[in-house]
């Protein structure tokens, strides 16, 4: 699903030049549960915005479900990422002049499904959150956890082949956090691949693997050895 | 995505009203303010519309080759022209012969149902009854088939007929002229529009023209140019096929004077072929395009500024997977929907403000009852296309952030130095802004000094009237018992005064050519003409009782001897009207009859001191005994004329009709508007920059504040930019404002000052220091640590 070989970004400002990634070589899965875990400024989430095509490496390539990337143009990324990959953030990332039901659909919005066909993909996502009733909500009426579950159903709307999840426990308290990772443990044992960012031990270790950066670097990889790679679902 | 575009909109809008209404007040008075001058310009094109003849409808002029290589056009023609030389021409429908009913630029003619309530009507004429197949009379009483075809008849309009009959039936009843003629009503019509160049309060017929000015021969004479024509050309007829054939039909009387045809069209904004009217309009139209421009800048920087608080949506619509494309429709769809918006406001707006700028205004300034449909589709169109131009830059900004950064809202605002679009709109704006304010400054100073600059005569203490009389004897008695008031200090009869029209003839000079021949203003003055309107003679002398011979001199103005190129005028001699004067004074230019006009040669010659069956009688009063001297004279000229019915007026009340004066006092108003509605357009889009820009800087004043600077020196740091901005401004807005004046007609302007331009910046500078101090201060009531918090 993932693969990068000698992946590293070089952010440059006028004056100074930060080294975001080194060299990092990494490979995930189909049907993993990928952890990512650091202290701040490590380069986690250059990664993964990277992994999620919303960024581009300096060297180095990133093959994603086969295909390279790296030589790929905006457009070209933005359509490869249109369907294949969710996001789930920190901050929820929900639109405050969108109510639940339209945050959700916007991923289907922006694939060109149709109307009709829209409101029952996201009436189904919405009752398999458990939030349907709050559908015609907007953002800043719902709880922490309730935003989040939408901003999951958005990211899982289009099924898609990886979910990126940049620390999606960090805004919740430890109960809806874990309302949060179960669901997203649920989805992995439903065949869907994900990687996630988190500051969590706990949350970190319900992955299959974790990956430790600091400065850039891959610097130990944890294997749980229990995974087995499962093929031909989502494909 | 339009129904998403739309609701996203509404839910900003009740999120964020002020910056909303401001983004749509801006647009909306800059689509209203084009829609007004569409009207005002719509108004001034639609003189003469009413006719149903329009199109066929033309006016006999022609045109002298001048001296000085100046071309003439006159719309005083002969009678014979159009009683011998159209007769006949294939390409003629009908012709109208027309001439005023005594001399229309004066007072007018004492009208009666009774010979008592007497009422003073100008813009009578005679005519053909063909005027009625040319020109559309709608008749609420008779009908054009009798109307003007007996001798005595009147055809009344119907103001003049409800006036004369107390709004009782006029047809039958009789009307006396003067007190003296009597003639019967045969007809009553619907006024002319106010947008009519041929305006006739009422009509006698040509037939009775003889009888009633003793005037015979009339149809035969070549030489006196006293007379209207119009005509109306068969449908698809050439107007150039009878200009041919009448070109030459002068040149027999005299070789220099060439009639040719004028449509009806450009007998208001163009008759004498001075583009006067257009570069007005020209001008008027490019202040509306720059207030439709100054608007969209606004909306401009209002929505770039704007985007970036919708950081989230635009980095959460990446990631998912929207494409440039597709926010790119987005947004411009919200930018459509916006300019719709403001265009049907624009329209509702100017629905219900128009009449009241009527009312304002005077008169129909502005059209409204004209096909409201064609002007609509204009303005949606104009809308669509201020909607798409100022959405794309927007439009093209807010799609081509960069996903990541936008999500952490950490968007680099502008480059600090540098050129940045949005510092270039800030100057547009404030050169348009003080543009169309100098503008609006000029032409209401323009306005004000056609009325009030020195004119070169006494224009203010000087009433006049014009008698009609048969009383006959010498005027000295009058003049006695006038003078012996101390309120009165001068009287002079004159068949002229100033800014009354005066007629003119052709003249042959002394040391021109034999056959030479130039066009002279020819007036007609007593003795005390030029004391009583306080003239200068600049050289030789008075026309004086002393000198018996002074009936074959003559009194000339400055120009008069430039245009001959005399260097020593005195005792010259010229033949004018088949007599020969001799010169012996000069007469300082003055204003003649229009401040727009230029000057023109004019020749002063004799009369008596006796009375004449025409005359205008003007009194000199001394300042402050206005009421005093008009009682005065009342009473007086009431006793020396008991039969005789006239009106005193000052002569102010001349200048202040004239037309050129009432052109530039319309033009003024509607710049003036224009003015006022720049600064409300660039106020409010200052308004809504700076309340964004103190919002993202609010945690620089928490920062600030919490460091201890005051609320001064945010002032200072604020205010620099935008001055700076303003400076740079004036550099484009004062040479363009210049080159405006420079490109105004008129022969005489008012000379500019540097004020006018320093208080069109002034005011836009107060503008935009209001508006940020309004601000500032409103940032800095805010608690600093509430600001530093919301991170």
């Amino acid at each position: 699903m993932i693969h990068t070989e000698n992946l590293s970004r070089i952010f440059q400002t006028d004056l100074i030049e930060t080294t975001a990634l080194q060299l990092v070589n990494l490979d995930v899965k189909k049907g993993e549960f990928v952890a990512i875990m650091g202290p701040s400024g490590c380069g986690k989430s250059t990664l993964l915005n990277i992994l999620g095509l919303l960024d581009c490496s300096s060297s180095g390539q990133y093959f994603f479900d086969g295909t390279e990337v790296t030589v790929l143009s905006e457009k070209q990324r933005t359509l490869l990422r249109k369907g294949n990959i969710g996001f789930v953030f920190q901050s929820f990332n929900l639109i405050d002049d969108l109510n639940v039901f339209e945050n959700v659909e916007l991923p289907l919005v922006a694939l060109g499904t149709s109307r009709s066909k829209r409101k029952k993909m996201v009436n189904e996502i919405l009752e398999y959150m458990q939030i349907g009733h709050r559908k015609d909500h907007f953002p800043r009426q719902l709880s922490g956890g309730q935003q989040q579950r939408v901003a999951v159903a958005r990211a899982l709307i289009t099924s898609p082949k990886l979910i990126l999840a940049d620390e999606p426990t960090g805004n919740l308290d430890s109960q809806n956090g874990e309302q949060v990772m179960q669901m997203l443990e649920k989805l992995n044992t439903e065949g869907t691949t994900i990687v996630m960012v988190t500051h969590s031990m706990n949350h970190a270790e319900r992955a299959h693997r974790i990956i430790n950066l600091f400065d850039g670097k891959i610097i130990t990889e944890q294997v749980d050895r229990t995974f087995q790679p499962v093929y031909n679902l989502n494909s | 995505m339009f129904t998403h575009s739309f609701n996203i909109l509404a839910r900003r809008f009740r999120k964020d009203p002020v910056f909303s209404l401001a983004t749509l007040l801006g647009l909306t008075l800059g689509f209203a303010s084009f829609i007004l001058l569409g009207q005002f310009i719509n108004a001034m094109l639609s003189y003469d519309r009413c006719q149903e003849h329009y199109d066929r409808i033309y006016r006999v002029q022609f045109f002298m080759n001048q001296q000085d290589n100046r071309v003439q056009h006159s719309a005083s023609v002969t009678a014979a022209l159009s009683r011998h030389d159209l007769v006949g021409l294939p390409e003629i429908e009908e012709i109208a012969l027309i001439h005023d009913v005594g001399d229309n630029n004066k007072n007018g003619i004492f009208l009666s149902a009774d010979k008592e309530r007497e009422f003073l009507t100008r813009w009578g004429f005679y005519a053909d009854p063909s005027v009625f197949s040319i020109f559309t009379f709608h008749f609420t009483e008779g009908g054009p088939e009798k109307a003007l075809s007996e001798p005595f008849t009147i055809v009344l309009s119907q103001s003049l007929a409800n006036k004369i009959f107390n709004g009782k039936p006029a047809l039958g009843k009789q009307i006396y002229f003067e007190n003296k003629l009597v003639c019967t009503v045969t007809g009553v019509y619907k006024d002319f529009p106010d947008k009519s160049t041929w305006e006739p309060a009422y009509l006698l017929p040509m037939e009775s023209f003889t009888a009633i000015t003793g005037w015979k021969g009339y149809e035969d004479n070549y030489r006196a140019y006293s007379f209207m024509t119009y005509v109306l050309l068969k449908k698809n007829a050439d107007p150039a096929q009878v200009d041919a054939k009448i070109h030459y039909a002068m040149k027999d009387y005299n070789e220099m004077h060439f009639p040719y045809l004028r449509p009806m069209s450009q007998l208001y904004l163009n008759p004498y072929f001075q583009p006067d009217f257009y570069i007005a309009i020209g001008l008027l139209i490019f202040n509306g395009l720059l207030i439709l421009i100054l608007s969209s800048i606004n909306y401009v920087n209002l929505q770039t500024a704007n985007a970036s608080t919708r950081f989230r949506e635009i980095g959460i619509k990446k990631t998912i997977g929207f494409t440039r494309r597709q926010l790119w429709y987005q947004f411009m769809a919200e930018n459509l929907i916006l300019a719709m918006i403001s265009c049907i406001m624009a329209i509702l707006l100017v629905r219900y403000v128009s009449p009241l700028v009527n009312r304002l205004m005077g008169g129909e300034t502005l059209s409204t009852d004209y096909n409201y449909s064609l002007l609509m589709v204009v303005v949606v169109i104009t809308a669509l296309i201020t909607g798409i131009l100022s959405g794309i830059y927007p439009a093209y900004a807010i799609s081509s952030f960069n996903p990541v950064k936008a999500l952490k809202q950490k968007l680099i605002e502008e480059k600090q130095n540098g050129l940045s679009l949005r510092k270039v709109l800030v100057t547009a704006q404030f050169s348009i802004a003080i543009f169309l304010l100098v503008v609006g400054f000029v032409f209401y100073r323009q306005t004000h000094y056609m009325v009030n600059r020195n004119m070169g005569f006494d224009s203010e203490h000087v009433l006049f009237a014009n008698i009609v009389t048969d009383k006959k004897g010498p005027t000295s008695t009058l003049r006695q018992n006038l003078m012996s008031h101390a309120e009165i200090v001068d009287v002079c009869h004159s068949d002229y005064i100033p800014f009354v029209l005066p007629g003119g003839a052709d003249v042959n000079w002394e040391g021109g050519f034999p056959d030479e021949k130039t066009f002279i203003r020819y007036s007609q003055i007593g003795y005390d003409f030029v004391s009583t309107f306080d003239l200068k003679i600049v050289e030789g002398r008075n026309f004086s009782r002393d000198y018996p011979g002074d009936f074959d001199k003559c009194l000339l103005n400055e120009t008069a001897i430039q245009t001959f190129g005399w260097k020593d005028p005195i005792g010259m001699k010229l033949d004018i009207r088949g007599r020969s004067f001799t010169v012996i004074g000069i007469i300082k230019d003055y204003i003649v009859f229009s401040v727009h006009n230029p000057l023109e040669p004019h020749f002063y010659r004799l009369i008596p001191d006796t009375i004449s069956s025409n005359t205008i009688f003007s009194v000199r009063f001394k300042p402050g005994t206005e009421r005093k001297a008009k009682e005065i004279v009342e009473r007086e000229f009431q006793s020396f004329f008991p039969d005789d019915a006239f009106e005193f007026k000052n002569i102010q009340s001349r200048i202040q009709n004239e037309n050129a004066v009432t052109e530039w006092r319309h033009l003024m108003k509607i710049n003036l508007l224009f003015a006022v509605l720049s600064i409300f357009v660039s106020s409010i889009g200052l308004f809504g920059l700076i309340l964004f820009y103190t919002r993202t800087k609010l945690k620089e004043v928490g920062i600030r504040k919490v460091l201890g600077f005051t609320g001064g020196q945010l002032y200072y740091t604020l205010a620099s930019t935008f001055v700076k901005l303003l400076v740079i401004s004036v550099v484009f807005a004062w040479p363009a404002a210049f080159y405006a004046y420079k490109s105004l007609p008129g022969a005489n302007k008012y000379p500019i000052q540097i004020w006018e331009f320093l208080i069109a910046t002034g005011i836009i500078l107060l503008v935009a220091l209001t508006t940020i101090s309004y601000q500032i201060i409103r940032a800095l009531r805010v608690n600093p640590a509430e600001i530093i918090k919301d991170e």
